[in-house]
């Protein structure tokens, strides 16, 4: 008992939320850095004159026939090679999505006179000059070789996943983002002038920053303060900052420091929530959660009014199964970036948020997300974890597919696991008229044909004092979009002596079995225990059924175009019990 | 007596492995360069071309090694033909794959978003197809990762033969944890199926044995960093030291800037080509992961090798 108070007072003081700015200056390490970074999820545009004015005339570009921003101030020759390569058919072609003829961001970035290598041999003698345009939507490059003196086009190519130099107005804009960021005046104590950031064109992601997941347009305006420099990522494809760190500034170390979107992220994430545990008290309840290496994001040790009700709760598995016939689909394990068996990962951070219900805070929300490199295209992943604790000692545990996966008739199926605490715990169901206990290990599936309580409750676990919660699965009572679980409920007995999940799963069962085998049921057969005044573990299987169909889209998601660019429009399949404390 | 017969048995040891391990410039500028594999013979006896067969273990919803028919104009969707021997998939998703002399083909078991087809302790194993039969059997089992920490959920990441020494390289990170790099670079006899050298303490994938610097060296892709390392062989292709030697890196190139290289090979003029991917020690998986094709030329004056293109 003594050992385990002081494990709980030690994960209150090791949270990476923790560091105070004098242990920060102390420790310049990188991992110290990596900690200290902030990832910044907001993805409103700054409204700063800037960007203002820069908006405007994207909207007036993208209503024109010919959506392209010009590079302004340009020579008479250059601005008649920059006619003529626009003007090109080729060089155009990728204007507008061939599909619904929205156009696209096009801007042209550079128009000088080509270098000796980038001019044919044959035309060695002729006034060449190169025009780049960069697609912000598809990530793509397209250059034109000009002859000024026949005016005509040489040649063009085209690059996938790649960005040109960017010209100087875009700097400037890197620059106006990243010095009105709250986020960078707060790192360096000081709201920088824009003198003061180096680095902004010279090292374009092309270079050295890139948003390898997004595949953004990035630029890393970088401040010098003391012996260290603060990187800003600024995402010039949605005009936001991705986040900021800082690195060490020495010779010997700069090619290992170098910030992209990818390193800050997960570096981020792997210091501070996969490889520590961090506490959290908010309202009546106390809790620890870590992000884990295959079963998502686990909460453990979780205490309402001081008194432990949970020992941990977690999601082992996603399995997401696509026909009942033949047997396609995945079985995902979500957890840490690094070093893990997941295979879709956590790219931001954990947020808590109040639970405001008419004007009321009622409680708080823990979330977690995890994403797959190139959703939405198809056959990638996004889910979404989230645990809710109400102030009147309620909590639910639910997770989310935001699609899009590999195809319209895939059925998600969410491996909760739910340990509780006491080890004098009885289990049981309502049978229309009274609760039946369960004497042995066994599963049982949510049918149209279930009966529950008045209050919508299936099961209720209780420990020999009363005390305990009832099991109240979603029908699409909470408001969250649900369509009703389906779920299957297994209830096992905890072993200290073996593990069944207790520690990391790696993945519980195959992906596509549309009956009660997704994996608990291997600690229950072939001989269930008895189950009577023990230490149980719940698990809830939810299933999930996506639809495409315009107007009903569930955990699905769309790409559209908005000002040029791909954005995400999402449909989240919500699924999860509330647990809802016994009266006693 | 006793101890001059040592001695002397010392000496033409000595003499023996200098004698033999004596290479000819020309003999190790054509190492990793002069063909000397052919195609297995049940491709032909399969009624396949075999100048247009390939092998993968990469194609959609097909677990294990197939054969390829490609066809010629890649715009023939319908002219591509895919075989498998039932072998073949017996022994779940595979990943790196080299032939030898004859058309055996080697190959190891990878995880696919997970590791249920094969649990981690079962990774570190390569399988062998028979060039004149086309079955699929274990070759040779690698140790075991201790599980008692929290290890890397991969096995064999990278295999390739070198008909110069007669030996099949396999690079394992089973084993490695996040904070211990404790991969192993196997060199195994193609004969005996025995592990005859290995290095320890590098996590690679990508392998290649290449001579045109001057000198025979085993090519690694490292897994953690985006950097080509290499050390030198004997002409029997054991190790000749442990002296490892960065000779590149793919850090800042290409779309990723961040590529651990996959598969290393030269081009026929000796240039190296990698390819590169993302890598991170999870299963992420996604529907087509990019891959991203290096070339570098060694720059003989200033012996290192110089970026010269992306290739796609």
């Amino acid at each position: 008992m003594k050992s385990i108070f002081v494990a709980l007072i030690f994960l209150a003081f090791i949270s990476c939320n923790n560091n105070s700015d004098s242990t920060t200056k102390k420790n310049s390490s990188d991992k110290q850095n990596a900690i200290d970074a902030v990832l910044i999820d907001d993805s409103s545009v700054m409204q700063i004159p800037v960007m203002v004015e820069r908006l405007n005339k994207i909207k007036k570009v993208l209503a024109s026939p010919q959506p392209i921003i010009l590079l302004d101030a340009l020579d008479e020759n250059a601005a008649i090679a920059q006619q003529i390569a626009i003007a090109d058919t080729k060089f155009s072609e990728n204007l507008f999505d061939k599909k619904t003829h929205q156009a696209f961001r096009n801007e042209i970035f550079n128009v000088y006179v080509a270098r000796p290598q980038e001019i044919p041999s044959n035309l060695q003698n002729e006034k060449i000059y190169k025009i780049e345009m960069y697609n912000y939507a598809l990530n793509l490059t397209t250059t034109a070789l000009v002859n000024i003196n026949n005016k005509s086009v040489v040649s063009v190519t085209t690059f996938s996943i790649s960005q040109p130099e960017i010209p100087t107005h875009l700097k400037n804009i890197a620059l106006q983002i990243a010095v009105n960021n709250p986020e960078v005046a707060k790192a360096l104590g000081y709201k920088p002038e824009e003198k003061e950031a180096l680095m902004a064109n010279t090292k374009t992601a092309l270079n050295n920053t890139k948003c390898e997941r997004s595949l953004h347009l990035c630029v890393a305006p970088t401040f010098i303060k003391d012996n260290k420099a603060l990187w800003v990522i600024v995402d010039l494809t949605d005009y936001k900052v991705v986040g900021i760190r800082w690195t060490n500034v020495g010779t010997t170390e700069a090619p290992e420091n170098r910030i992209s979107e990818r390193k800050l992220k997960f570096e981020k994430i792997m210091e501070c929530y996969c490889k520590k545990v961090t506490h959290l008290e908010k309202y009546n309840w106390k809790l620890n959660y870590v992000i884990t290496t295959s079963d998502g994001m686990r909460i453990s040790e979780v205490a309402y009014n001081d008194k432990i009700v949970v020992n941990n709760a977690k999601i082992v598995d996603w399995h997401v199964g696509y026909s009942n016939t033949d047997g396609f689909g995945y079985s995902d394990a979500v957890g840490c970036p690094e070093f893990s068996q997941a295979a879709v990962v956590a790219v931001s951070d954990p947020k808590v948020s109040d639970i405001v219900e008419a004007g009321k805070t009622i409680g708080f929300a823990l979330e977690q997300s995890f994403s797959s490199e190139q959703w939405p295209l198809p056959c990638n992943y996004n889910y979404l974890q989230r645990f809710e604790f109400y102030n009147d000692g309620r909590f639910r545990t639910s997770g989310a597919s935001l699609g899009r996966g590999c195809g319209n008739n895939g059925t998600y199926r969410p491996v909760f696991r739910i340990a509780f605490a006491g080890n004098k715990n009885n289990f049981s169901e309502w049978n229309s008229n009274n609760w039946k206990p369960w004497d042995k290990e066994q599963w049982k599936v949510q049918t149209p044909t279930t009966t529950y309580t008045k209050e919508g409750y299936q099961y209720k676990i209780s420990d020999d004092n009363g005390t305990g919660f009832f099991i109240e699965p979603s029908r699409g009572q909470f408001n969250d979009g649900s369509r009703g679980d389906n779920a299957y409920v297994f209830v096992t007995k905890q072993h200290i002596d073996k593990d069944e999940g207790e520690k990391d799963l790696v993945t519980i069962g195959p992906c596509c079995n549309t009956d009660y085998r997704q994996g608990p049921e291997k600690f229950i057969e072939p001989a269930p225990e008895n189950i009577v005044n023990s230490d149980l573990v719940v698990w809830y299987v939810p299933q999930m059924k996506n639809d495409d169909t315009k107007g009903h889209e569930y955990c699905w998601a769309e790409s559209y175009l908005e000002n040029g660019v791909y954005k995400t429009k999402i449909y989240p399949c919500m699924g999860g019990p509330m647990f809802v404390p016994l009266k006693k | 007596m006793k101890n001059i017969l040592k001695i002397s048995t010392v000496a033409a040891t000595f003499l023996f492995a200098s004698c033999t391990d004596k290479m000819p410039e020309e003999e190790i500028a054509q190492i990793g360069i002069t063909p000397c594999r052919t195609q297995a013979p049940f491709v032909k006896k399969m009624g396949f071309n075999p100048s247009i067969t390939a092998y993968s273990t990469t194609e959609k919803k097909q677990k294990g090694l197939v054969l390829l028919q490609i066809p010629k104009n890649p715009a023939d969707t319908l002219g591509k033909i895919i075989w498998q021997d039932s072998s073949w998939k017996q022994f779940g998703f595979m990943g790196s794959i080299t032939t030898d002399e004859p058309g055996n083909i080697y190959t190891a078991p990878i995880p696919m978003v997970n590791t249920l087809e094969v649990p981690t302790t079962e990774m570190n194993k390569i399988y062998k197809v028979d060039c004149n039969t086309a079955k699929m059997n274990l070759f040779c089992k690698l140790p075991k990762p201790d599980l008692t920490v929290e290890i890397v959920p991969f096995g064999v990441l990278g295999v390739y033969y070198d008909c110069h020494g007669k030996k099949l390289y396999a690079a394992s990170v089973s084993g490695s944890t996040r904070d211990e790099e404790k991969g192993v670079i196997y060199v195994i006899d193609i004969n005996t199926a025995k592990v005859v050298d290995l290095l320890k303490g590098y996590d690679a994938a990508g392998v290649f044995v290449g001579g045109t610097t001057g000198e025979k060296r085993l090519y690694f892709g490292s897994t953690r960093k985006p950097d080509i390392y290499s050390v030198e062989l004997k002409k029997d292709g054991t190790f000749k030291n442990n002296k490892i030697k960065k000779e590149l890196t793919l850090d800042q190139l290409g779309p990723r800037g961040n590529d651990k290289a996959r598969r290393i090979r030269y081009d026929n003029a000796g240039n190296l080509i990698i390819h590169g991917v993302e890598f991170n020690y999870s299963l992420a998986a996604q529907s087509n992961k990019p891959e991203t094709g290096y070339q570098f030329n060694y720059n003989e004056q200033e012996k290192k090798w110089d970026f010269v293109k992306l290739l796609n």
